[in-house]
């Protein structure tokens, strides 16, 4: 990617940390009272945000092109068994901890010092696949 | 701290503002939105390999930029604990079990190929297979774990 291209990634980065912290998904009651199926806040928002981002995909798609990048490529792949296996670990750690990768910011940025801890997890966790995903090769 | 934003931004302001970043991360720079994969490149570049997507960083950091400044303009960042799972585990059980769990997010991300950003927002929006299995899966299990917890737990979690 262009170095302006890696520059609007950081921007839209900041934008992205803002509304994600802004929501309160940093705080644990927000996402943990969700899948309690207490408080409908987080499914509001991903509907909101999964409907808007499904439009303006559409218009996008119209167009074809992107405005720095070429044609538009968007990823679409078949379900494989790790999607489901994967989302399935995912699922168990999003329950335990009330929280996700992106989240875990917001968590720290909020005052919650063990989303640190959450965050070392989610390295420790990314680097033990790489191993056996090397390993099964 | 200053008050400026509300403790929690309505979801109809957060919700499309999200979305709105997944669009522009498609229309501007033809790049998928998601948060474990730009995870990924620092571990790479911890571990000494190069990063095959900078731009994941970059935008990680942003991701930090952005949450700052919202806990500067909003309610502002006191410390506490992890909620209800603090008042279940002591100190001492509470970091494995935080730690336990980020293994699991991360893991579960890597083999799936996505997290509720890069699954849940983006690939769901692009209409994707398994960004969309994706996302049932972890969701559905994340409500029943949650719920199997709060029985086993008397109520507590």
């Amino acid at each position: 990617m262009s170095r302006a291209g890696t520059a609007v990634c950081l921007v839209i980065g900041v934008a992205f940390g803002f509304f994600l912290t802004g929501s309160g998904l940093g705080d644990y009651h927000t996402i943990h009272d969700g899948l309690l199926l207490q408080d409908p806040y987080i499914y509001l928002m991903l509907a909101s945000s999964v409907g808007v981002a499904t439009l303006g995909v559409l218009a996008l798609e119209r167009r074809g092109r992107t405005v720095l990048e070429g044609p538009l490529a968007l990823p679409r792949h078949p379900v494989r068994r790790g999607t489901i296996l994967g989302s399935t670990v995912f699922g168990v750690g999003f329950a335990v901890g009330a929280t996700c990768p992106g989240i875990t910011v917001a968590m720290i940025a909020t005052g919650n010092v063990y989303g640190a801890v959450v965050l070392v997890g989610i390295f420790a966790g990314l680097w033990l696949r790489g191993r056996h995903e090397t390993g099964s090769r | 701290m200053l008050h400026v934003i509300p403790h929690q931004l309505p979801w109809w302001v957060a919700g499309p503002g999200v979305g709105a970043c997944v669009v522009l991360m498609y229309g501007l720079v033809n790049a998928k939105l998601g948060v474990s994969g730009g995870w990924l490149q620092l571990l790479r570049r911890a571990s000494g390999e190069p990063m095959t997507e900078p731009w994941r960083a970059w935008f990680n950091g942003g991701l930090v930029v952005g949450a700052v400044l919202a806990a500067v303009l909003g309610a502002g960042a006191a410390l506490h604990g992890y909620g209800r799972l603090s008042d279940l585990l002591g100190p001492p059980l509470l970091a494995p079990v935080a730690l336990l769990a980020g293994v699991a997010m991360g893991y579960g991300a890597r083999w799936a190929g996505g997290c509720t950003s890069g699954h849940g927002l983006s690939g769901c929006a692009a209409r994707s297979r398994e960004s969309l299995a994706a996302t049932a899966t972890f969701f559905s299990v994340a409500v029943g774990v949650t719920l199997l917890l709060h029985v086993a737990t008397g109520g507590t979690l």
